[in-house]
């Protein structure tokens, strides 16, 4: 019975990750033979401080989708679990629309929105008194987390309705005998709704996280990586080296290491949230 | 036992298919197929792309040549996933700063021996120099153009109070003129503004800053920390940071609309620029006019640009080497009307290395229709230096120490960062002695 699935995982998963593991520890292009350097790539790569910045301003970036991302989906669920059926039905497919709209178009639809002038964000903060206009895509002080502004709004659709099910799936009766108890909303959120929720926060979380930390789409178009290198995130650095470098290991290696990077970053999340099973199971 | 039927059926259908039909290089009526990707250029040059397969194509009956525009933007990652199941094309467009390592790393094949000797005469020398390795040649020249002309709104000028006459001789001036342009709508100056279209556009600038390239001929050692590398950077900080550029780049920097578009009083761009104002905004082009940029020392004589351009390559391990070089022979080394017709179609903003291209070009009547073609051959052109031929890191790392002047960041410290960088890839790369 699981042989189909075996050979699957095989030749899709398996095979491909063993034969970059092993390319990896070659130099090599698609016109000269091999030559085996060992570890040299990984050396290269991680003596790179361009690599261990790319790496770092993808955790800072994580820091700042995640967090939100989960933040919005949650008070976003909460609000249509109170509506009629219909306004719910309403709401859901409102949230879920950016979730069907290409990286490419919300990275153009956000450069429009974070134009230096004549850009509706500016324009909007000169009503406001704002007098200078920012280049929010031209500082590296503001770049990173003016990129991030769209990935959180990609993603919010789909961690919303997952959301929401874990939401509707906690008993009311929960909430009624907290209420006979005399129990406040808040007390209810932080001892009913909070702990139930807590797999489908530690699903968000490491999803959203593996996530957040390959995005490439947005820094490509929206600022190329720069100014100076402020969003550049490992994808977009692994990108340019496979497509600038001569020779092939070098990017390899990086997005193996990367690999690694998420692997034990999910790791040290699903240790700090532990997963148990639903109070209710 | 269905199941094997049906395999064992299509496995005899595609069998047969293959054995009797022509091989997948063959087109019906024995002609071999070969392919030419070519990069996106203007809607005018790919059509005339077009136009000269077609005739190509009519005036053999041995090759079909397979005609493919990719976009600018695609063009790596097309390549790479191409290159990897082996189904590169015979013959690409490739830009003269990639021909020698393409050349180095065995991408591409020597043309000397595929293209008879007598093709190559007429080539400018230092054109023919830098798509060589090791003696050979590697590419086909198409065209040159050179990488920064300054092109500015004399109406603009006059409005500000400036002689629309008398360009901006120094980069003070330039500055200064640039302060009085800038209005709320209008930038008084755009050029490139981030660390990749700086990384190749300064390449003029770099030589007449320092006279030199931020790494020695040999590519032994690096010479970005130069101090003479500081007014250029100084230039760069000093514009973005009183707002005479923009803050963010309108339009990466081969792309001339800003001051097509009203959006620029002065604009730094390749010669290319002339074939869009004059296609795109006529009306614009009595008030536009050009210039060389400014040299740092005065020295109208220093260089203040490169010579970029276009070849054609036959891939490395192409099938059909011979047929992809008689290709390239015809379109780029044959009648001289077809590559004519391709310096009219462009309006006359890029110039040809082969004499006898050049010469029927300039006898053109229609020349006189780019009214800027004479000041740039002069002033830019006669002066401008090859493209450097070191990999994309040197030139990217040159790109990020402007990039941070730009930012507002330490010059000396940028320039010192970028010699570091420069430093390790020519010792992770074993670059030293590779150059000239």
């Amino acid at each position: 019975m699981l042989a189909p699935l075996l050979a699957l995982l095989g030749v899709f998963v398996v095979w491909p990750l063993v034969h970059a593991a092993y390319i990896s520890f070659y130099t090599w292009s698609f016109y000269e033979s091999p030559v085996f350097v060992g570890l040299g790539n990984y050396l290269d790569v991680l003596t790179d401080h361009e690599f261990v910045g790319a790496v770092l301003r993808g955790l800072a970036f994580s820091a700042m989708v995640v967090p939100a991302q989960v933040a919005v989906a949650f008070v976003f669920a909460v609000l249509v679990k109170s509506l009629s059926r219909r306004m719910a039905a309403f709401m859901k497919v409102t949230i879920y629309i950016p979730a069907v709209i290409s990286e490419v178009i919300a990275a153009i639809v956000f450069s429009l929105i974070y134009t230096h002038r004549g850009g509706l964000l500016n324009w909007f903060l000169a009503l406001l008194g704002k007098q200078e206009d920012t280049a929010w895509l031209g500082e590296s002080g503001t770049a990173l987390a003016a990129v991030a502004v769209p990935a959180v709004w990609l993603g919010v659709g789909v961690a919303s309705l997952i959301m929401l099910a874990g939401l509707l799936d906690i008993p009311e009766t929960y909430y009624e005998c907290a209420s006979l108890d005399g129990a406040g909303p808040w007390t209810k959120m932080f001892r009913i709704t909070l702990p139930l929720m807590k797999n489908i926060i530690l699903f968000l979380l490491v999803t959203g996280f593996a996530a957040s930390l390959q995005f490439l789409v947005l820094p490509l178009v929206m600022t190329q990586g720069g100014p100076v290198d402020s969003t550049t995130l490992p994808n977009l650095f692994i990108f340019r080296h496979f497509t600038n470098d001569l020779y092939i290991g070098y990017s390899i290696a990086a997005a193996l290491l990367l690999f690694a990077v998420l692997g034990a970053v999910s790791a040290v999340i699903f240790r700090l949230v532990r997963s148990e099973k639903a109070m209710d199971g | 036992m269905r199941v094997i039927r049906l395999t064992a059926c299509l496995t005899g259908a595609a069998v047969l298919a293959l054995g009797c039909g022509p091989g997948a290089d063959e087109q019906p009526g024995g002609r071999t197929e070969i392919t030419l990707w070519q990069q996106k250029f203007t809607d005018q040059e790919d059509a005339w792309y077009k136009k000269a397969v077609a005739a190509y194509n009519k005036a053999q009956n041995k090759v079909v040549l397979k005609h493919q525009i990719v976009p600018a933007d695609a063009w790596d990652q097309k390549m790479k996933a191409a290159q990897a199941a082996g189904k590169a094309p015979d013959l690409y467009t490739l830009n003269y700063n990639k021909a020698p390592g393409f050349a180095r790393t065995g991408q591409i094949q020597a043309l000397d021996p595929l293209i008879p000797a007598a093709k190559w005469t007429g080539l400018q020398e230092p054109v023919l120099r830098s798509v060589e390795y090791k003696g050979r040649k590697y590419a086909y020249p198409m065209l040159v153009e050179p990488s920064a002309v300054l092109f500015y709104r004399k109406d603009l000028f006059a409005k500000a109070g400036l002689d629309p006459n008398r360009p901006p001789a120094t980069w003070a001036e330039l500055i200064s003129y640039g302060k009085r342009l800038t209005t709320r709508d209008v930038s008084g100056v755009v050029t490139a503004g981030n660390a990749i279209d700086m990384a190749w556009s300064t390449w003029g600038m770099q030589w007449n800053a320092a006279s030199h390239l931020p790494i020695s001929d040999d590519w032994a050692a690096p010479r970005a920390s130069d101090p003479a590398y500081r007014q250029l950077l100084q230039v760069y900080q000093t514009l973005y940071q009183q707002g005479i550029m923009p803050k963010q780049p309108l339009a990466p920097y081969a792309d001339a609309n800003p001051i097509g578009q009203g959006k620029a009083a002065m604009m730094v761009c390749g010669s290319w620029a002339a074939s869009v104002l004059l296609s795109d905004y006529p009306q614009l082009v009595p008030n536009i006019a050009a210039a060389a940029l400014p040299s740092f020392d005065g020295d109208s004589a220093k260089p203040t640009a490169t010579l970029g351009g276009w070849t054609l390559v036959v891939d490395a391990k192409s099938k059909h080497a011979q047929p992809a070089a008689d290709a390239i022979s015809w379109l780029l080394a044959g009648d001289t009307k077809l590559l004519v017709d391709y310096f009219k179609t462009t309006k006359f903003s890029k110039y040809s290395p082969r004499a006898a291209v050049a010469d029927a070009v300039k006898n053109d009547p229609a020349a006189a229709e780019n009214p800027w073609a004479k000041i740039i051959e002069d002033q830019v052109v006669a002066r401008a230096k090859p493209e450097p031929t070191y990999d994309w890191a040197i030139s990217l790392a040159f790109g990020k120490a402007i990039e941070k002047a730009l930012q507002g960041k330490d010059i000396d410290a940028a320039l010192k960062a970028a010699d570091a960088e420069i430093k390790e890839f020519i010792a992770k790369n074993d670059l030293a002695g590779q150059g000239s």
